[in-house]
């Protein structure tokens, strides 16, 4: 009798650990995350992080930031990448895809698209790149990813704010209601800043709009004169 | 160029309109709207002679006359064509031969260049650049 029961228990324990595997590991975690994917708009554009100055920018930061000039060197005005934290604050919408292990979001604007690993760490000795490395994690109802790896070649806004190749961004994303999104963005780049700080963009969903193509270096009259 | 412009009162009023118009609404994506002053507003009536539905912008290009009959020839940037079509416009919403009134923001430097808050077709229809949220 006592066997029995132990054989039973354990037939159940074995057949509640087989029972994922059996419907597909994949659908299971798919139905244990929250749902992020559909077309998002920002509600508000934000073309300026701090609106009322006061970035604490540190000395290499405030040097760099006194290079900029809207009119002349946004990288923008020579369509090169947007890159990250910039793509998330830009006013044309964005998709989110996900799938068990990745998360991509794909941006209308200058066509980016941002692939971001659910099943794995940062690789070492990353090549710098306008966008980073990402990777993410579910924390309950919110998407956090990490991000680093980046070139110093992007603004973090549209006056010229600058990062260096240290920054690391982290960012909290998830859905308040069924139409909004909302994402905190804390950039900390030491090099940069004198303290990390977090911006915050507000999405909202856009049923009914699809991805549109954008070739910006098809009609662009404006001449880029950084370097 | 500005004072060439209060010579026109005619056809180019730089309107003291507050902008709210353009402000509101403006999502002008790529290039934001550093080159253009987004503190007045100023409105141009003229003929279309060319309407590129491109990206990063659209662009209208219009010939505006003074009371002389001078022609001044104006260009109109606009917004993506995937936010323009949101709001409503086509490849041919406008064409070559429409007289048109344009409301927006005058480029710093003063040439005959406008960032658009909105277009007035000739019927009395208005359009405007973003689509509402």
């Amino acid at each position: 009798m006592r066997n029995h029961l132990i054989f039973s228990a354990a037939a159940a324990v074995a057949m509640l650990a087989l029972l994922p595997a059996a419907r597909g590991q994949d659908a299971a975690h798919q139905a244990s995350v929250p749902d992020l994917s559909g077309v998002w708009q920002v509600t508000k554009y934000q073309p300026r992080m701090f609106p009322n100055g006061g970035a604490p920018l540190a000395p290499w930061g405030e040097a760099k930031f006194k290079t900029a000039n809207a009119e002349t060197n946004d990288p923008n005005l020579g369509c090169l990448p947007t890159g990250v934290p910039r793509l998330m604050f830009v006013p044309l919408p964005l998709e989110i895809v996900q799938t068990p292990t990745r998360v991509v979001i794909i941006h209308e604007g200058v066509q980016a698209l941002r692939e971001i690993y659910l099943n794995r760490q940062h690789p070492k000795d990353l090549d710098p790149t306008y966008s980073g490395d990402s990777i993410g994690k579910w924390e309950g109802d919110t998407l956090v990813l990490d991000t680093i790896g980046f070139n110093d070649k992007t603004w973090l806004d549209a006056v010229g704010l600058p990062h260096s190749d240290a920054m690391h961004v982290v960012e909290r994303i998830r859905r308040t209601d069924h139409d909004t999104l909302v994402d905190d963005v804390t950039i900390d780049d030491s090099k940069a800043y004198t303290k990390p700080f977090t911006i915050q963009q507000v999405y909202k969903l856009k049923p009914g709009w699809e991805i549109q193509e954008y070739i910006c270096e098809e009609n662009n009259k404006y001449t880029y004169q950084g370097k | 160029m500005r004072k060439k412009m209060t010579n026109k009162p005619l056809t180019l009023t730089l309107s003291a309109v507050l902008l709210l118009i353009s402000f509101a609404g403006s999502v002008s994506a790529h290039h934001a709207t550093a080159s253009f002053d987004m503190t007045k507003s100023m409105t141009v009536k003229g003929t279309v002679t060319g309407f590129d539905w491109t990206n990063p912008h659209v662009y209208i290009y219009v010939d505006v006359k003074d009371e002389k009959g001078a022609v001044e020839k104006w260009s109109v940037e606009m917004a993506s064509t995937g936010m323009l079509a949101r709001a409503g416009w086509r490849r041919d919403t406008v064409k070559a031969g429409d007289e048109i009134t344009i409301f927006g923001n005058r480029a710093k430097d003063g040439r005959p260049f406008l960032h658009l808050s909105k277009v007035v077709f000739a019927n009395g229809q208005e359009l405007a650049q973003n689509a509402q949220n």
